[in-house]
């Protein structure tokens, strides 16, 4: 059990310069997304809903894909460092997935005329956001914590198996269907460097905040064990 | 049958639930021969018989046991539906042995007549009389035991004491958790917990 | 027994308020009856650990070596047999109610059993992670209806595909299907039991 008691320190001292750095990638990056970055040819402005979007997008996936490997870390190790990690993830996996969902919608209403479409891609954000929603109920519903934390491990690996497993079902039945499918911009808005440039940037900063985050649930969650765990010790 | 030789060992144990620590920093050698564990209500029995038999998250801590391990709960735990003839074979047949002997353990704990009926229709004690049949069946080299006594006439608890002895001579382990039946602590290596702690 | 009339009921239900010319195109008569079947999937599951819960006899069961193992496999095992049932005869009552030509029947038949295979792993393992929760009666359908998109999915077009003669198409789903059926299995036995406590 080192880790529980070497890694509050490890982050407490990151912590710091985790805000700094996502406070002034933040800066950057919207001062590139709102200024530096080119008008698109066809869609002018709004395309620049994407310098959120998409970094959006990655950090849900991001998320999930952490929330999957510290629920295999529990289970090998049982280690509640782990588990912290976990719904920590989690937690802002979940905040980003619904961001990204609407987000993408403000962003699919000027340009494809609609809200919402049946694309394997939107389906399948949309019941990543509601298994991981349920993934957070689990966690809440469960007192005990080395039950929730086996639970939600077990959980959080099915969940990662079951994206794909939607989305590949949802492009299956879009090909073989043709159901209706919205116009789109083919290949999207075609990305200048600049526009490149300024994608990344925002990847970053969002990656930066992403782990700023991390670093203060897993903080709030060790504390709480902690504690838990001083008072069982005689 | 399989091998009757079993060991238990826990090692500055933790347990902690609901987020409330109920045991804490618990050692405890199981030994061949009977081991009674003593308590008041909510002292941590039910837990600590359970952390042995790996039923329960340990917070912090070692358990180390081998061997085959039959843990009988304050409830008899038979399946609802089933009479206690079949409820006696599924668990035997379960652990790889035969169902031969499951007439005669019923016997011996005086349900030769109700051996049939589903577990549902018998009452508390005559339950926790078949559930008891299950060590003489599935003779495993660990037995843990949570308030045997509990629900017994004095018929059944001179059977119960008679197989605990039988249960020493065999050389199996076997641990009793209970607050009364003072009768035990002559041939057993007696524990008390006390708010969580062994002593 | 409560499954199946459950079922028939909601098959019944749904047909009339659809409207029968439309409930009978194949897309729609299959969506129907696989709806039904998922609830009356929900419905089973979550009873199916009464008989372990009482006496806490599910102790008894997990303490068994090997246990666990043998309870994810023998639920899902039971609930398929239970769900195969449900589906035949809800299909039954479909093609009776609605009038549904069958192009394919033995293809039917192919997806309804490939389709229970795969609903009953997904069910098993998410009542077997909320085992002993009080909230188990909400979480059971919120954490399984999203995982079993893809079996819905598949089961629905696989047998639409049957009705409406498409044999490329609906082998195409038995096979999606059937692997899905063997992914959650091996999820179910390998790494489910850690949680059955």
């Amino acid at each position: 059990m080192t880790t529980t008691t070497l890694t509050p320190s490890l982050t407490m001292r990151v912590r710091p310069w985790l805000a700094v750095a996502s406070l002034a990638a933040a800066g950057i990056a919207t001062f590139m997304a709102l200024v530096w970055a080119p008008p698109d040819a066809t869609q002018g402005d709004v395309y620049r809903v994407m310098f959120v979007h998409v970094p959006s997008a990655w950090l849900a996936y991001l998320a999930f894909v952490i929330v999957f490997l510290a629920s295999v870390g529990w289970l090998w190790t049982k280690s509640a460092w782990f588990d912290s990690v976990a719904v920590a993830s989690a937690e802002i996996g979940v905040m980003f997935t619904g961001l990204t969902l609407v987000l993408g919608s403000i962003w699919a209403k000027p340009t494809w005329g609609v809200w919402w479409t049946w694309e394997p891609r939107l389906v399948t954000t949309a019941v990543m956001f509601s298994m991981y929603v349920g993934y957070l109920l689990l966690r809440g519903l469960s007192s005990d914590f080395g039950r929730r934390a086996t639970r939600a491990a077990v959980l959080g690996i099915i969940a990662v198996v079951n994206v794909p497993i939607v989305h590949l079902s949802v492009l299956w039945m879009n090909a073989l269907h043709q159901l209706p499918t919205v116009l789109r911009p083919s290949g999207g808005p075609t990305l200048d460097g600049r526009m490149l440039a300024t994608l990344l940037s925002g990847v970053a900063a969002f990656t930066l905040i992403y782990l700023y985050c991390m670093a203060t649930r897993v903080e709030i969650e060790q504390a709480r064990r902690a504690r838990a765990l001083a008072s069982a010790r005689p | 049958m399989p091998a009757m030789e079993a060991s238990a060992r826990l090692d500055d144990v933790s347990v902690v639930l609901d987020d409330r620590p109920v045991l804490r920093g618990v050692d405890l050698d199981v030994r061949p021969g009977l081991t009674v564990v003593r308590g008041a209500n909510g002292s941590g029995k039910t837990t600590l018989l359970r952390a042995l038999a790996g039923l329960l998250p340990i917070a912090s801590g070692t358990r180390t046991v081998s061997g085959e391990v039959l843990i009988l709960g304050h409830r008899p735990q038979l399946l609802r539906g089933l009479s206690a003839r079949e409820n006696l074979s599924f668990f035997a047949r379960f652990r790889g042995g035969d169902a031969g002997g499951v007439g005669d353990a019923l016997a011996r704990w005086g349900l030769a007549a109700d051996a049939d009926r589903p577990v549902e229709r018998l009452s508390a004690g005559q339950r926790r009389r078949a559930a008891l049949a299950r060590i003489d069946q599935e003779r495993c080299g660990l037995v843990l035991l949570d308030e045997p006594f509990a629900e017994l006439d004095r018929d059944a608890s001179e059977l119960l004491e008679k197989a605990l002895a039988r249960l020493g001579d065999d050389g199996r382990a076997v641990v009793v958790a209970t607050h009364g039946h003072e009768s035990l602590d002559a041939a057993a290596h007696v524990r008390t917990l006390d708010g969580g702690t062994l002593r | 027994m409560a499954a199946v009339s459950f079922t028939a009921i909601l098959v019944l239900l749904e047909s009339l308020v659809v409207g029968p010319s439309l409930a009978r195109q194949p897309q729609l008569a299959s969506a129907l009856l696989w709806i039904a079947v998922l609830f009356a999937a929900l419905l089973a599951a979550t009873r199916s650990f009464d008989r372990e819960l009482e006496d806490d006899a599910l102790d008894a069961v997990i303490a068994l070596p090997g246990g666990k193992d043998a309870l994810f496999a023998g639920k899902t095992l039971a609930l398929a047999l239970l769900l195969g049932i449900v589906a035949l005869l809800g299909t039954i009552l479909s093609i009776g109610l609605l009038d549904l030509a069958v192009a394919l029947p033995g293809h039917l038949l192919l997806v309804a059993v490939l389709g229970v295979a795969a609903l009953a792993p997904v069910v098993v393992l998410v009542v077997a992670l909320t085992v002993r929760l009080r909230a188990r009666a909400i979480l059971v359908p919120v954490l399984a209806l999203p995982m079993l998109v893809p079996q819905l999915v598949a089961s629905t077009q696989g047998s639409s595909a049957a009705l409406a003669g498409d044999a490329t198409g609906s082998l195409g789903w038995s096979g999606l299907l059937f692997a899905f059926a063997l992914v959650y299995a091996v999820l179910g036995l390998t790494i489910v039991p850690a949680a059955i406590e």
